[in-house]
């Protein structure tokens, strides 16, 4: 997650990867959105397979990196369900219809629905989402957040930095942790650790800071090297996107 | 000019006065703590502007007072590079990182597309374009950050200690870069830099500082040095002579008697570390650490070389224990570190990381000394803080984190030696050191080799690699590709029955 994915040339060329993410993004929100609306399961499981079939067929990417961001959250999504078809408050009501017996645990239909629709919900939420990661540069992102979105410069690509040096921030954790551990403290967890992330947080944030005001970051009106355009095919994936959800909402 | 941080007892520069001409190179000198960088920001208009502190006199760039001018103004005209590659870096890529100020200062498209691959090509990066900053090493980075820099055509270049973390090659390439910028005669530089023998020959004028701000003495650089060269070299300043000499200082040269006079020296003890096969991968298919064989004897101190990037912090880790080999194993007194308890651990290694702050674990000085030590190495520890100029009296109520550079490294030499280690790990110990900083460190080693310790140091610094250690490892990409100590290896080694 914190190491920028490199995106296959084939991946950037392609219609997803072409698309303006600020597209993309207001697609994923109104999915999110729309998935509020239904207490079934088959909306999401659609929505599921719709993504992933795009992503692979107009973002071009790689089933198997497609298949490895997600085996992980599909694994979530799984216990989710399994823990409310095991722990849900019906299976315990004599009037709700009997669905399997395993031993002394009764699992009712109800039960099996709500997991379901759950289940297949977070599937949804994390297949767009892993979509989303694997058709965008985060470069990109910003610079169209910032173009098309009319978000400040400002805090957008001062939002971008931050995100860049969070790496720095992994390594100075681990080092952190050896330094407690050959002062013969434990590398276990500590709060005291927190105390000296948050010092390099301050001392990175305040080197960068430096860095870009030294290079006239926000000292007035700005240009951009790499300009984004509106284009026939946002309006093609915005429109093919609305038309999924309304097609697993209505169906 | 004259410049006091808010809350200081003292300016951080006083009566600071030169002119420099367009096109002209000045390299500022002085021990830690001068305000050279203080100097640098003041240049770049980001002191008073940013910095809090009180400011008198005039500083002027052209004819442009850079403490009341408009930010952009400033900015328009000096550029500044930082010592530490990564933390300039702002774009992901390295075109973008380029285009970054000039996308600041409102160029058109089309003179950015023009000039980006231009000034990467300058910096000797042409065809970088698409490439991550973050995946780098760490000369290139300084270079790329340097393209940005350069590329909106400042008048004035600030450069503060460029060379600070780059290994020799990329601080050899950078200078090579400085020199085409003096050749053009277009840009004026101003320089801070530690590597003497690499900055002397650049410079048009040298200022020198003393440890208080105030100017020593301001010239060509031959001048300064006929002049005022024994009082430079008092106050802890670098000269060029002291590279191409190689000699060791006299503090050094004292120690090293000590050294050889008591106890054992080169490598002759028992194997204290022993690494057989040794692979370290942080991720899979990628190893940083490539199947070492290497011995380590008591008493001896090994200097471990090579470029940025290949592996040299990750053999120190290892070898204290901090991080669990992939394949191979790792024995220190004849047990796997990792595998110790953090108590005992302690007691046989000391480390020293290549940024203090990251060592440290308590909110004083004082804290910093008694945590996890018993009252006989807590007594030791305060001992060594004195003989370091940290008396308790003084310091034990300061955070750790507001000291200067300088006090911090000595801060956690303290803690690392508090218990005797058996080994002693230094990464980088030189790092930024002037040269008072880089005697007592020298003094140090040389009197914990004599005291039986091993010591084994990551450095870029020469000058320490040839006269403070005793052996030289070179790694390259993760390979140990040159050793020449008695034991090269367990296989090599003459290892002692129950080592």
């Amino acid at each position: 997650m914190l190491t920028p994915i490199d995106l296959t040339a084939a991946q950037e060329r392609s219609l997803l990867g072409r698309a303006s993410p600020l597209v993309k993004l207001a697609l994923a929100l109104a999915w999110l959105v729309g998935l509020a609306f239904t207490l079934r399961a088959g909306p999401p499981a659609l929505l599921t397979g719709v993504a992933i079939a795009a992503g692979l067929a107009f973002g071009r990417i790689p089933p198997g990196r497609l298949a490895r961001g997600l085996a992980p959250l599909a694994l979530v999504a799984a216990s989710i369900a399994l823990a409310n078809l095991v722990f849900s408050a019906s299976n315990a009501n004599p009037s709700s219809a009997e669905f399997a017996r395993i031993g002394p645990l009764r699992l009712t239909r109800e039960a099996a629905e709500v997991a379901a629709a759950l289940g297949a919900r977070v599937l949804a939420i994390v297949s767009v989402g892993a979509v989303f990661a694997q058709t965008t540069d985060p470069t990109r992102l910003v610079d169209a957040l910032v173009q098309q979105g009319r978000v400040p410069a400002r805090f957008a690509y001062g939002a971008l930095a931050a995100y860049q040096a969070v790496p720095r921030l992994g390594e100075d954790l681990a080092t952190l942790r050896h330094a407690r551990r050959i002062r013969g403290l434990g590398a276990a967890w500590h709060p005291r650790l927190l105390i000296g992330l948050l010092i390099r947080a301050i001392r990175h944030a305040d080197q960068l800071a430096l860095a870009m005001d030294a290079r006239a970051f926000g000292s007035g009106p700005r240009t951009t090297f790499r300009p984004i355009a509106w284009r026939w095919t946002d309006l093609l994936v915005g429109v093919g996107g609305l038309a999924a959800l309304g097609i697993a909402l209505i169906r | 000019m004259t410049f006091r941080y808010l809350g200081a007892d003292r300016p951080a520069l006083a009566g600071i006065d030169l002119r420099l001409d367009a096109g002209g190179v000045l390299l500022v000198v002085g021990p830690s703590g001068s305000g050279k960088s203080t100097l640098t920001r003041a240049i770049a208009g980001l002191i008073p502007r940013d910095v809090p502190g009180e400011w008198s006199g005039s500083l002027r760039v052209g004819d442009l007072e850079t403490a009341t001018a408009a930010p952009a103004e400033v900015a328009a005209r000096v550029g500044i590079l930082f010592q530490d590659p990564g933390s300039q870096l702002v774009m992901d890529r390295a075109a973008d990182d380029v285009a970054f100020g000039l996308e600041n200062r409102a160029w058109p498209l089309a003179a950015m597309r023009a000039r980006v691959p231009d000034a990467l090509g300058g910096a000797g990066l042409a065809g970088f374009e698409r490439r991550r900053g973050s995946r780098l090493s760490g000369g290139e980075q300084q270079r790329l950050a340097l393209a940005g820099v350069e590329a909106p055509w400042p008048a004035v270049l600030v450069l503060d200690e460029p060379t600070a973390n780059l290994d020799p090659a990329g601080a050899t390439a950078l200078f090579e870069r400085l020199a085409m910028i003096k050749a053009e005669r277009r840009t004026t530089v101003v320089l801070v830099e530690h590597r003497a023998d690499l900055a002397w020959p650049l410079a048009d004028l040298v200022l020198a500082l003393d440890a208080t701000g105030v100017p020593i003495d301001l010239g060509v650089p031959a001048d300064v040095l006929a002049r005022s060269g024994d009082r430079l070299a008092r106050e802890g300043i670098w000269l060029p002579t002291d590279a191409s000499s190689r000699a060791a200082p006299e503090t050094f040269a004292s120690g090293e008697t000590l050294a050889s006079g008591s106890g054992p020296t080169n490598g002759i003890g028992a194997d204290l570390v022993e690494l057989r096969q040794v692979r370290f991968e942080y991720a899979r298919g990628n190893p940083v650490v490539r199947d070492v064989e290497l011995g380590i004897g008591a008493g001896e101190r090994v200097a471990v070389v090579g470029p940025n990037g290949s592996g040299k912090s990750t053999l120190l880790r290892l070898i204290a224990g901090l991080l669990r080999p992939r394949l191979g194993s790792v024995r220190l007194d004849g047990r796997d570190p990792a595998r110790l308890p953090a108590t005992r651990l302690a007691e046989l290694a000391g480390y020293i990381f290549q940024d203090p702050e990251l060592g440290f674990l308590a909110d004083s000085v004082a804290g910093e000394i008694t945590l996890g030590l018993d009252a006989a190495s807590t007594a030791r520890a305060t001992t060594l803080l004195e003989r370091l100029g940290l008396p308790l009296e003084r310091f034990g109520g300061r955070s750790p984190y507001r000291l200067s550079g300088g006090e911090q490294r000595r801060l956690s030499v303290a803690t690392a030696l508090a218990r005797r280690p058996r080994l002693l790990v230094l990464d980088e110990p030189t790092f930024g050191q002037d040269r008072r900083g880089w005697e007592a460190m020298a003094a140090i080693v040389a009197e914990l080799v004599g005291e039986g310790t091993a010591v084994v140091a990551a450095t870029h610094d020469d000058r320490f690699a040839a006269t403070v250690a005793r052996r030289r490892i070179e790694m390259a990409d993760g390979w140990v590709v040159a050793d020449d100590g008695p034991n090269r290896g367990p296989a090599a080694s003459h290892r002692l029955v129950g080592a």
